[in-house]
């Protein structure tokens, strides 16, 4: 098996959760966004997270948290409808599954991957220059509904990933849109919009919590 | 009296044979076919071991791998340094194989060959394609659509939902690879990205690794764009091949000065002695020509001149260096040139000969290498004496004055007259130095070719190190299977691992690799496809797996169709495997003659072989220990040259009696150089010195050295201008030898160390010896 982490998805994800929860400024653009979701670590918070693939009778629902532990690593544990808790620490992603050897995959083997974890690495120490030098950050709405759009600069890195929507109210983030350059767009609901997606199965629904549509 | 030639015709003369030269060193220099590999300048192999290694292998798979460790930067910036840096050697094409650890993934299998899979890999021989199989792989790929690594996997899952293709591209990966960390090799301590390369050339090849090394650097140069951070990494190379350049590097370092050195030193000794500059260049002319007859001539004879042959054969004809000079120093006003060198050709003629006879034995050695090398002396010495005795007179303006008339030279040989002549006293110095040669402790000879040209003992340890963390194949021992053909060793390989596997876990050895890893014989192929369910088995096993599974039910098709495209393949034989990334493995594991085959298994951290030969000797395989090998050929070569020596000596003294024709004088002349061999000999054992080839071939040349300042002071009988006239050429001759050669002996080359301290003590103990012995009793004094 081998595995990379060959998308854009979950790091930044992560890394948006990791931001997230500050408190708000006087103006709002993208910048005032990324303060505003900046969280001390170590932090936790539910997602649920919904894969589309042609392969499968209907999307692959999971559901479990993403935790920020004070020694920097980030974890990804899924609870539902399997157990898999992956690590993201020192540029690997170690992938643990019930009664399996663990498994180690760089996030520099893609070129791609090198570009998306500089931008992490550049966020997670609140590097907003180098977030920016590699992706255009674009900000969109209000602090009350608003909408991050990254896109990567990198053209081999935008070969695979078009763009990475963020969705949010004042300082939760409550969505990550990931779009591929092929495909479906790919949907992790985090914080409010995972605790509301509960028990909601029709896809229009969902994406209608994530981009904050939907009534509360 | 002859009329000297005018100064235009010896100009012409002096250009037209330096013209001859350059054309001929040009000529030689594109036409001439060098061949570097010590094996083949030794005897024709006997056992297995040396026919393996000398017609099979010329040195095993693990010579042409180099070890490169990346230091000097933070892991992240090592690592994508390691990759752009493995990128810019595959693009090389000195650079056969360069991995880093990056999985080529399906890069490493060709389109054509994937649905090969299911007949290279091992796992369905302990595992059926059946439905409880299918469920638990299936429900692993849930898993892989649902993680981070989704866009990667799911291209793959239709046609192959067991993931195998990447479970073989693991398999392939070098056997007992170092750890993994941020995608590429890294030492245990986590400091440094690892590499492992394959050349082209083979390890002997030192200008071949040398191009590879180049590329190398060259290649490692360029990764460092674009990469910062990594910008200040240190690459560090280890290997054979690697050890191999940079021996060539310090001796063609040492080589310089010393070159250098001898040439201002010869320069002023020869403007000295003759006070004419023109000397030292026609001086020079003989040997030259010589040297560049020896080398056509064996190129005429044979197929490629050995880079051995040159060495040795050029360390030989040094002797004829003195021609020029005997014939110089007997240069005197009132005599032509041509009469001087006509008086002296008797005594040059006598020395030639008996040499050259001498060698000639070498001709029936039986060893390709020794008879390269006579050829070569004797071709060399001919057009050496020869040139100094119809070419040199005519160049060579008469003498203004003569050596005889100096003060000095008379002092000095009334000094020498004086001399005893000690014989009972050197008698017993030659039982004295024979028994210090008898017993002197340590052993007598060096067959190891390696401590010849010895690598450091830092980047030893450097490169066990290295080998250990890389699990990088042992150069020196390596198992052999023998059969009729590919298939038949393929088939017996195959029984090997799991006896490898037991030896491993009880700490023999830490790993080994061999082709069937790679390629499995048919017979394990045709098992494998008869193992394979048949289209409506599989789609019963699939439809039963997939029941409590979200996937699709047609999701798996092109799966059923590669299964089914499995069962119905031809094998797959070595020829299929051309041009893909596996005919590089295998190619070099499996050796396959017209009527024979070799498979090889490498190994890696043998911790004993006795254990590993005994256990693998029932299934019909050999461990071969190529370092025993090659010098079980040299200790051959070895007895075979002392053979014709032997012969040579003989020869060489009835040349001399024929030419002399009296017992006494025989003895005066042959004395020196064999009592000068004894005590060469005896201080080199009392240093606690191994002796080698070169000691060999150095006491060779030290002895023909001896035996024309020998004959030439028996040449000079008792005319007292001639004896100093002989003192003169005699002084010259051995402080030129002493110069090049005790320089040659303060290198750190062992090789040339050997050369230089032999021949150096050779010339000091014949000079003594010739002047103690071969004198002709002066005249007067015995009337």
């Amino acid at each position: 098996m081998n595995p990379r982490s060959n998308t854009a998805r979950w790091p930044l994800l992560a890394l948006a959760f990791a931001l997230s929860g500050a408190a708000a400024a006087a103006t709002f653009d993208a910048d005032w966004i990324l303060q505003a979701v900046a969280r001390p670590a170590p932090s936790r918070t539910v997602f649920v997270e919904l894969r589309q693939s042609p392969m499968l009778k209907q999307p692959l629902r999971l559901q479990g948290e993403y935790r920020r532990e004070t020694d920097g690593r980030l974890v990804r544990q899924v609870n539902a409808p399997y157990a898999e808790t992956t690590t993201l620490a020192d540029g690997e992603a170690v992938v643990e599954r019930s009664g399996r050897e663990p498994r180690r995959i760089a996030l520099s083997q893609v070129p791609e991957l090198m570009a998306v974890q500089a931008g992490f690495g550049a966020l997670l120490a609140g590097d907003r220059e180098l977030l920016r030098k590699t992706y255009d950050v674009r900000a969109d709405g209000t602090r009350e509904q608003w909408t991050l759009q990254l896109l990567p600069r990198d053209p081999r890195l935008a070969r695979s990933l078009a763009r990475i929507d963020l969705h949010g109210r004042g300082a939760e983030l409550r969505c990550v849109e990931s779009h591929p350059a092929k495909g479906p767009p790919q949907l992790t609901l985090m914080a409010g919009a995972a605790a509301a997606a509960a028990g909601v199965t029709d896809s229009a629904a969902l994406a209608a919590l994530c981009h904050g549509s939907a009534a509360r | 009296m002859t009329a000297t030639p005018g100064t235009a015709a010896r100009l012409g003369l002096l250009l037209a044979w330096i013209a001859v030269l350059a054309v001929a060193g040009w000529a030689l220099g594109r036409g001439l076919r060098m061949e570097e590999d010590l094996r083949r300048f030794l005897p024709t192999p006997r056992t297995p071991a040396q026919v393996l290694l000398v017609d099979e292998l010329g040195e095993g798979p693990g010579s042409r791998v180099l070890l490169l460790a990346l230091s000097g930067a933070s892991p992240e910036a090592l690592a994508a340094r390691s990759q752009a840096f493995r990128a810019a050697l595959s693009a090389r094409p000195e650079i056969a194989l360069a991995a880093n650890g990056e999985q080529g993934g399906l890069d490493a299998i060709p389109e054509h060959l994937r649905p090969y899979r299911y007949l290279l890999s091992p796992t369905l021989d302990t595992q059926p394609l059946d439905a409880a199989f299918l469920h638990d792989e299936l429900q692993q790929r849930v898993q892989d659509l649902g993680s981070p690594a989704a866009d990667l996997v799911e291209p793959l899952l239709p046609s192959d939902p067991t993931l195998e293709t990447l479970r073989l591209a693991e398999l392939w990966q070098p056997a007992n690879a170092p750890q993994r960390r941020l995608g590429v090799w890294f030492d245990r301590a986590g400091a440094q990205a690892l590499l492992l390369v394959q050349t082209h050339a083979a390890g002997f090849d030192s200008a071949g690794q040398q191009a590879a090394v180049a590329a190398i650097d060259a290649a490692f140069a360029d990764s460092a764009q674009g990469l910062a951070d990594a910008a200040g990494a240190r690459l560090e190379i280890s290997g054979p091949g690697a050890f191999a350049v940079a021996i060539r590097d310090r001796t063609e370092k040492e080589m310089r000065w010393i070159g250098t050195a001898d040439t201002i030193g010869l320069l002023l000794l020869l403007g000295l002695a003759y006070r004419r500059w023109s000397m030292p260049l026609l001086g020079a002319l003989p040997l030259a020509s010589g040297g560049l007859a020896g080398l056509g001539a064996v190129a005429l004879l044979f197929d490629g001149v050995h880079g051995i042959t040159i060495a040795f054969g050029f360390t030989l004809i040094g002797v004829a260096q003195d021609y020029p000079i005997h014939f110089f120093s007997h240069l005197r006003p009132g005599q032509s040139p041509r009469a001087s060198v006509r008086a002296l050709w008797p005594t040059l003629i006598t020395g030639v000969a008996s040499t050259c006879i001498a060698y000639a034995t070498f001709l029936f050695s039986g060893v390709e290498g020794l008879k390269q090398l006579a050829v070569f002396t004797i071709a060399g010495l001919g057009v050496a004496a020869a040139s100094t005795r119809w070419l040199l007179p005519r160049l060579v303006t008469p003498a203004r004055r003569d050596p005889a008339d100096s003060r000095v030279l008379s002092r000095l040989w009334r000094g020498v007259e004086r001399l005893p002549r000690p014989r009972a006293a050197l008698a017993l110095l030659a039982v004295l130095a024979l028994a210090v040669v008898a017993f002197a402790p340590g052993a007598f000879w060096q067959n190891d070719l390696a401590r010849l040209t010895p690598v450091p003992p830092a980047d030893l340890l450097r490169d066990a190190q290295l080998r250990a963390e890389l699990g990088a194949p042992d150069v020196r021992y390596m198992l052999a299977l023998q059969g009729a053909d590919a298939e038949a060793v393929l088939q017996a390989s195959e029984k090997l691992p799991s006896v490898l596997r037991k030896l491993q876990a009880d700490g023999v050895l830490d790993g080994y690799d061999l082709a069937a890893r790679y390629l499995p014989s048919i017979a394990t192929q045709h098992a494998r496809q008869a193992a394979l369910p048949d289209t409506p088995q599989l789609r019963q096993a699939l439809d039963e797996a997939l029941v409590d599974l979200p996937f699709r039910g047609d999701a798996f098709e092109p799966f059923v169709e590669d299964v089914a495209t499995a069962r119905a393949a031809a094998p797959l034989t070595p020829a299929d495997l051309a041009g893909t990334p596996l005919e590089l493995a295998v190619s070099g594991l499996l050796l396959q003659g017209t009527d024979h085959a070799t498979a090889l298994v490498s190994l890696t951290g043998l911790h004993d072989p006795q254990a590993l030969a005994q256990a693998v000797a029932p299934l019909g395989a050999q461990l071969l220990d190529l370092k025993q090998a090659s010098e079980s050929l040299v200790a051959q070569w070895r007895v075979r040259l002392l053979a014709a020596l032997a012969v040579a000596a003989l020869l060489l003294a009835g040349t001399v009696w024929l030419a002399l024709r009296a017992p006494r004088r025989v003895l005066r002349v042959l004395a020196p150089m064999a009592l000068s061999t004894l005590l060469i000999l005896a201080v080199l054992r009392a240093l606690g010195v191994e002796l080698n080839l070169f000691h060999l071939v150095s006491l060779i040349l030290a002895a023909g050295l001896g035996l024309d300042y020998a004959l030439f002071f028996d040449h000079a009988g008792d005319d007292r201008s001639e004896q100093l006239r002989t003192l003169h050429a005699v002084i010259v001759c051995s402080l030129t030898t002493l110069l090049v050669f005790s320089l040659l002996a303060l290198s750190s080359i062992p090789v040339l160390r050997a050369i230089g301290g032999t021949v150096a003590l050779g010339v000091a103990f014949n000079f003594a010896l010739a002047l103690l012995i071969a004198r002709a009793p002066a005249a007067g004094s015995s009337t």
